[in-house]
């Protein structure tokens, strides 16, 4: 848990040191890609609780969830569709709140508070 | 439980998801910083150098007042310049430095007051080609002098679009705009009826879009002289000496 909180810690630092922002119409992107990393985030720590986690499985999944949604909001824009990102941020979101039920289970398991 | 959570795969990507993190934090930071506040700021500047440009103008003027003063009396003083002080005199006639009296012309344009729905709105003002377009005709009309609000027509002169305003001579002007000129009066506004380009604003848009558009002969006005300074940084004189 430290570890996690640790590299947290460690990436908003670099990005808050590098000062690096993107431009007004890569922020859907961005958005989409922060829904992408909390998904597999939570995703990760509930395969690890579980004891099923898998580095192929985690990193390919974060992988091409990220470039399908990327994907979408990029056709969204082409086809003058917009809104077609809020099937990424609806898919995303419905997976986080999904996971971190299942993980607050697992630590409550976990914890013996059952 | 460390252990379990301690994959460096999750960690990386909890890594990559801070960074992202930090990055849309910067992004929105950046944009706050950008929007009204740089345009309120900019506005000010603005109007703080109109401010001082006027205040500058002024100076100048009197400046020029005092150069005249003085240049008088040294023609005064001695017959020798008193040729030199006619030429000096025509030369600045010729360069609009001076307020002209004599017959001409006063045109006025004005932006119509009501836009019908669905047409539009822009065909409803006068802009910056209108007031070229009769400024040029009265030219073609002989004119020797213009102003356009006070702002006298000179060599350099640009007349452009700017936002609600038409700049001239970098003074913004609004609507209705006066335009003063000295010339033959009926030959003016002849000039002006028969131009393509400019009679329309007396004609089709004038009863179409509601335009204020009149010519008025005079037998006396005045044109204002030009207020603003000229600051030549790459012209040198074509002939040898002659400064």
């Amino acid at each position: 848990m430290l570890v996690l909180l640790l590299a947290l810690a460690l990436g908003v630092t670099l990005g808050l040191l590098t000062n690096i922002s993107v431009p007004a119409d890569m922020l859907t992107y961005l958005g989409v890609s922060v829904l992408a990393a909390i998904d597999a985030c939570l995703g990760g720590v509930k395969a690890s609780l579980e004891h099923t986690f898998d580095d192929k499985v985690f990193v390919s999944g974060f992988l091409t969830n990220t470039l399908m949604a990327a994907f979408i909001v990029f056709v969204g824009d082409r086809i003058g569709v917009r809104e077609l990102y809020l099937a990424a941020v609806v898919a995303f979101g419905l997976r986080v709140f999904d996971n971190l039920g299942t993980v607050r289970q697992l630590l409550f398991a976990r914890w013996g508070w059952e | 439980m460390t252990n379990v959570l301690s994959r460096p795969a999750l960690v990386a990507v909890v890594g990559v998801l801070g960074f992202l993190v930090a990055v849309s934090f910067n992004t929105t930071q950046r944009f706050a910083e950008a929007r009204p506040e740089r345009a309120t700021d900019l506005v000010d500047v603005v109007r703080d150098l109109e401010e001082q440009r006027s205040e500058l103008q002024d100076r100048l003027e009197e400046l020029r007042a005092e150069m005249d003063s003085l240049e008088r009396d040294a023609a005064d003083d001695s017959g020798v310049r008193e040729s030199y002080s006619r030429e000096l005199a025509v030369a600045r006639q010729a360069a609009g430095m001076s307020g002209l009296l004599g017959p001409g012309v006063e045109v006025v344009l004005g932006d119509g007051s009501e836009v019908a729905a669905g047409t539009d709105p822009n065909d409803y003002l006068i802009h910056d080609t209108d007031i070229a377009a009769v400024v040029n005709a009265l030219f073609i009309g002989g004119a020797e002098a213009i102003d356009i609000n006070g702002e006298r027509v000179v060599a350099t002169t640009p007349i452009r679009c700017a936002g609600t305003t038409i700049l001239v001579n970098n003074a913004r002007l609004g609507s209705p705009y006066t335009i003063r000129a000295i010339g033959d009066p009926h030959a003016l506004e002849q000039a002006i009826l028969g131009d393509p380009v400019a009679s329309l604003l007396f004609t089709t848009y004038k009863t179409q879009f509601g335009l204020q558009a009149s010519v008025k002969q005079a037998e006396e006005q005045t044109v204002a002289p030009y207020r603003g300074s000229f600051r030549p940084q790459f012209v040198t004189s074509a002939q040898e000496g002659g400064s």
